[in-house]
C-alpha cells in the first residue's frame, strides 16, 4: 500500500464492529460451518466484484451482469440436464465461460466501438439477457442437475469448498494482473484521466474491451460454482446481483468516476455486504430481513458515493 | 492541395503523401517546411517553416490564436496537418501518429498536464512502455531505478511512491520531463512550463532546462513570459496570424522587439465616436478574488460605457466574468449591480438585477442547439410574456420576430433549430435572448470568436447600439483591434490580476500587450 488505505480502513473497522454487534447478538453467528457458509455464499460475488473493479476503475459500468448470470445458469442447465442436453462436465464448464465471455466482448464492443455509454448499453443487455433466458426455460425449471455438475457448488477439494478455492484463485490472480502487470497499470491510467491516456497514445479501446471481456468470463467462474449450490435453475436466477456486486465495488472504495479503488478494499465491501445479509437473518427480522437488507445496500451505496465526491472535491482543491 | 475543400479531412488524409522523406542538412535537428492547417476554412497554420539544432533552446511565442498550440499538436502527433512536412535527424517524420513522434524522439508536455492524478511518478514516467518480466509482469524496481537516475541527472527530488495527486504542479511538471527524457527523447517541446510555478519553481525549472541543453537535448520553448524566452532561448521565432514573422537570434532578441513582432499592425488606436457621456455607475467590482483565479480585481462599468478585458488565454478574464455573472464562487471582494451588492448570490439574483453574460462557449453554454431560433430566443424573457404561467404564443411570435429583425439574424424561419445557423447568426440569438430582458449590464465573453468577418460587424455595431441605449457594456476579448475599436477604456489582466488601464486615446496592440504578458521582479537586459 502506497498511500494510508483510509478507505479500507474505514471498511475494515465498520466490519469488525458489526461482526462483533452480530456474534453478542446471537453466538452462533461465528460457528465454524457459519463462517464457512458465509464463505461460500460470498464466493460468486468475489469473483464477479474482481472483474467489476476493472470495469468501473476505467470508468465504466456492467449492470448487465446479474441477467448474464442468469442466462449463463439457464445454459450450464439445459447443457447438463440429462432431459435436456446432458452433455458432459467439459463441455457444460468451457461452454458457460466461453457464452460469458463472448456476452461481456458483446458489451464491450458497444460502448468502445458503438461508444454507447456502459450504462445504457448494459441496461439494455439486462433487459435483453433476462428476455432470453426466459425464452430458453420456457419458463420451466431445470430441476435434474447431474450430480457431477452440482459437484462443482457443492463439493469440497482439500478441505475447502470449491467456491471458495475458485475464488480465492480469482482474487489472487485479479490483485497480480491488478497491481503487477502493465495491463493493470494501464487500467488505472486510463480511468485516472482518459484524455491524458489517449495523448500518451495508451490502447485505450483495448484495454476497455479486455475488462468488460473479463467482466463476462468472470460471470461465467460465478456461474459454475454458485448456480450447482441449488438443486433447480430457474429464469429469475441473478436478478439484483448487479446492484449487489456494484456496491460492493463502490463501498470498497473504488470511485465511480474511476481512476482510484483497491481490490484489498473489495473484497471488504463483498465480506461486508454479505455478512449484513446474514447478519439480518440472525438478528431473526424473518421476512422483514429482505427489506431491512434493500435499505442498508441503498444507504451504503449513496454513503460510499457521496464519500467519494467529497475526496474528489477535496483532491480537485489541492490539486489546482 | 490547396484545392481540396476544407472539412475532406480523410480524404486528404488518404490523398496526400504526408511524412515523405525530406534531406535535413546534418547540422538540423528539427526542420519543419510549410506546414498549414485549416480548421473549418479558417487558417490555423499557412505555410510554417522552422529549424531546431541539437543542443538548442528555441522560443516560440505568438498572441493568442497565432498557431503555436496547432504547430505542437502536429509535432506530437495528435493533429495532421493539410500540407507540409517534417523532418527530424535526417530523416521524414510520419505525421499524425503519436507513436512515430515518440519513436523519432519528439516529447510534448502541454500546459494542461496531461498526468495520470492517481498514479506515482515511476508509474506516470513508464505507463504505456513498461518494463517488463517474462513478457507480463512490470518490473517496478528497474523502473524505480531509472526514474531515480533521470531525477539524479536533473538534479532534483520528486517522491516515487506518492500519487501525483499529493505532489505541487512544479513536482509533477518534473515528472512530465523525467518521463520525456526517459523515452530517449532528442526534441522537447514544452507549452507553458512556468504558467502555474511559483517563482522559485520557475527557478528550478529553468536550471532544469539548461542542463538538458548541455546533454544535446533540444527544447522548443513556448511562452507568454517574454522575460523568460529572452533568457534562455538561443533563438527565437514569432508567429502571428498562423505564419512565421520571423526567427531572430538570442542576441537581438528584447522584451520590447518581441512584442512588436507579435502584435505587428502598426494600427493607431482610431478613436471613432467620442465616449459617449458617461452615466451613474451600473456594475462595479471591489476587490474582487477567487482562488487560484484571480485577485483584486477592482473596476466599474458606467450606464453607456464599453469597458475592454484584454490580457491573454489563461490571465482570469473569463473567471472574473463569469464570477460577476454568479456561476463560480467568490472568495473575497464585492459585486455591485446599480449600488446593490449581489455577491455570491447566484445567477438568478445577477439575472434579477440586469446583470447578462453572453459566454465563450457560445454552443455549450448560450444556447440549447436542437431548439428552435424563437425557443433561444425567448428563454430569458418567457416569464415575462407569460400569463398567469401560461405561454402566450403569439404574444412570444411578435417578440421574436421584432428580436431576430433587430438583430438582423438570418435563418429560414424563427421555428429552424438554431444547431442550423451560422457560427455569426448563433452569436446573434445568444445576445438577442438577453435584449429580451433589456440588460442594464451586458458582459460579453469574446463575441465575435469563429464568427465571419461580416458578422462581426454587425455584432460590432451591436454591441455599440447597445451602449449607445444606455447598456453597461464589459467586453472581454483577445482580438486585439476588436478591443480597441469597441471600447471606451480597456482592463487588461495578467496572471490573476489587473496589471493596468488603458484610456481610448493611449491604448495600443504594443501598450496592452506590455501589459499583457508577464513581467519578471528582476529586470532582464
Amino acid at each position: 500500500m502506497k498511500k494510508l488505505p483510509a478507505r479500507e480502513l474505514g471498511v475494515g473497522l465498520v466490519l469488525f464492529v458489526l461482526v462483533l454487534a452480530v456474534q453478542l447478538a446471537n453466538p452462533a453467528f461465528l460457528r465454524p460451518e457459519n463462517v464457512r457458509d458465509l464463505l461460500i455464499q460470498c464466493a460468486p460475488f468475489a469473483i464477479m466484484a474482481c472483474g467489476m473493479t476493472f470495469v468501473i476503475i476505467l470508468g465504466e459500468i456492467d449492470i448487465s451482469v446479474g441477467s448474464m448470470a442468469g442466462l449463463l445458469a439457464a445454459a450450464l442447465g439445459t447443457w447438463a440436464s440429462p432431459s435436456h442436453g446432458g452433455r458432459p462436465l467439459l463441455d457444460c464448464v468451457f461452454g458457460v465461460l466461453f457464452l460469458g465471455l463472448a456476452l461481456g466482448l458483446v458489451n464491450g464492443l458497444l460502448v468502445v466501438f458503438a461508444r454507447v455509454p456502459s450504462i445504457v448499453a448494459t441496461l439494455g443487455m439486462l433487459t435483453v439477457l433476462r428476455g432470453v433466458t426466459e425464452l430458453v426455460l420456457h419458463g420451466e425449471w431445470v430441476t435434474d442437475l447431474p450430480p457431477f455438475i452440482r459437484q462443482l457448488g457443492i463439493g469440497v477439494s482439500g478441505g475447502v469448498p470449491n467456491p471458495v478455492l475458485v475464488a480465492l484463485l480469482v482474487v489472487a490472480v485479479s490483485i497480480t494482473l491488478a497491481s503487477l502487470t502493465p495491463w493493470g497499470r494501464r487500467v488505472y491510467a486510463i480511468g485516472s484521466n482518459p484524455e491524458a491516456a489517449k495523448v500518451r497514445g495508451l490502447p485505450v479501446k483495448q484495454v476497455k474491451l479486455a475488462a468488460f471481456a473479463l467482466m463476462g468470463l468472470l460471470t461465467g467462474v460465478a456461474v459454475l460454482v454458485s448456480a450447482p449450490q441449488l438443486s433447480v435453475v430457474e429464469s429469475g436466477y441473478g436478478t439484483g446481483w448487479e446492484l449487489f456486486v456494484v456496491t460492493c465495488v463502490v463501498v470498497g472504495g473504488v470511485s465511480i468516476t474511476g481512476g482510484r479503488g483497491s481490490l484489498w478494499g473489495v473484497l471488504l465491501g463483498v465480506a461486508l455486504l454479505s455478512i449484513i445479509r446474514t447478519a439480518l437473518i440472525f438478528l431473526r427480522l424473518g421476512d422483514q430481513a429482505s427489506y431491512w437488507e434493500r435499505a442498508i445496500q441503498g444507504v451504503l451505496i449513496l454513503t460510499a458515493v457521496l464519500g467519494d465526491r467529497v475526496s474528489a472535491r477535496r483532491r480537485a482543491e489541492v490539486g489546482a | 492541395m490547396a484545392a481540396l475543400t476544407p472539412g475532406s479531412t480523410g480524404l486528404r488524409r488518404a490523398l496526400v503523401p504526408l511524412g515523405y522523406p525530406c534531406p535535413v542538412p546534418s547540422d538540423l535537428l528539427l526542420e519543419v517546411q510549410g506546414l498549414s492547417k485549416a480548421y473549418d476554412g479558417v487558417h490555423a497554420l499557412e505555410g510554417v517553416g522552422l529549424q531546431i539544432r541539437p543542443g538548442e533552446v528555441h522560443g516560440l511565442v505568438g498572441e493568442n490564436g497565432a498557431g503555436k498550440s496547432t504547430l505542437i499538436k502536429i509535432l506530437a502527433g495528435n493533429v495532421v496537418p493539410d500540407s507540409g512536412s517534417v523532418g527530424m535527424a535526417g530523416a521524414g517524420l510520419n505525421l499524425g501518429s503519436v507513436q512515430a513522434s515518440l519513436d523519432a524522439g519528439i516529447s510534448v508536455i502541454y500546459q494542461e498536464l496531461v498526468a495520470f492524478l492517481d498514479l506515482d511518478a515511476v508509474e506516470n514516467v513508464f505507463v504505456g512502455r513498461e518494463i517488463r518480466r517474462f513478457g507480463i509482469i512490470l518490473d517496478r524496481a528497474r523502473m524505480r531505478e531509472r526514474t531515480s537516475q533521470v531525477f539524479q541527472r536533473l538534479g532534483v527530488g520528486v517522491p516515487l511512491n506518492v500519487p501525483l495527486c499529493d505532489l505541487s504542479v512544479a513536482q509533477r511538471q518534473l515528472v512530465a520531463i523525467a518521463r520525456a527524457l526517459e523515452t530517449e527523447c532528442r526534441l522537447l517541446v514544452m507549452d507553458e512550463p512556468t504558467a502555474s510555478l511559483s517563482n522559485r519553481e520557475v527557478e528550478v525549472l529553468l536550471a532544469t532546462v539548461e542542463r538538458l541543453k548541455t546533454e544535446g537535448v533540444s527544447v522548443l520553448y513556448v511562452s507568454h513570459r517574454l522575460d523568460e524566452i529572452v533568457r534562455i532561448c538561443d533563438s527565437v521565432t514569432v508567429l502571428r496570424d498562423g505564419r512565421v514573422v520571423e526567427t531572430m537570434p538570442a542576441s537581438s532578441v528584447t522584451r520590447e522587439r518581441l512584442i512588436v513582432s507579435m502584435v505587428g499592425r502598426q494600427i493607431a488606436a482610431q478613436s471613432q465616436s467620442a465616449a459617449n457621456a458617461p452615466g451613474t455607475v451600473v456594475l462595479e467590482v471591489r476587490g474582487l478574488g477567487r482562488d487560484g483565479a484571480f485577485e483584486d480585481v477592482s473596476f466599474s462599468v458606467r450606464a453607456g460605457e464599453i469597458v475592454g478585458l484584454g490580457g491573454l488565454v489563461g490571465a482570469g478574464r473569463t473567471e472574473v466574468a463569469r464570477a460577476i455573472f454568479g456561476l463560480d464562487r467568490i472568495d473575497s471582494g464585492q459585486v455591485l449591480v446599480g449600488g446593490r451588492d449581489v455577491t455570491n448570490r447566484g445567477v438568478l439574483a445577477a439575472v434579477a438585477s440586469g446583470v447578462a453574460l453572453v459566454p465563450e462557449d457560445r454552443q455549450h453554454e448560450g444556447l440549447v442547439l436542437p431548439l428552435s431560433v424563437k425557443d433561444n430566443l425567448l428563454m430569458a424573457a418567457r416569464e415575462r410574456l407569460a400569463r398567469r404561467g401560461w405561454i402566450q404564443r403569439r404574444a412570444e411570435r411578435t417578440k421574436g420576430d421584432e428580436l431576430s429583425t433587430r438583430l438582423m439574424v438570418k435563418a429560414a424561419s424563427l421555428d429552424v433549430p438554431v444547431r442550423s445557423l451560422s457560427g455569426g447568426n448563433q452569436q446573434k440569438v445568444v445576445i438577442g435572448k438577453w435584449l429580451a430582458m433589456a440588460p442594464r449590464a451586458l458582459i460579453m465573453d469574446e463575441p465575435t470568436r469563429g464568427v465571419d468577418v461580416g458578422a462581426k460587424e454587425e455584432v460590432h455595431s451591436l454591441v455599440t447600439r447597445l451602449a449607445a441605449e444606455g447598456a453597461a457594456v464589459l467586453l472581454v476579448s483577445s482580438d486585439l483591434p476588436e478591443l480597441l475599436e469597441l471600447s471606451d477604456r480597456i482592463l487588461v489582466m495578467c496572471e490573476g490580476r489587473v496589471s493596468g488601464e488603458l484610456a481610448r486615446g493611449e491604448a495600443s496592440e504594443e501598450a496592452l500587450m506590455a501589459l499583457a504578458v508577464h513581467r519578471e521582479e528582476r529586470a532582464v537586459s
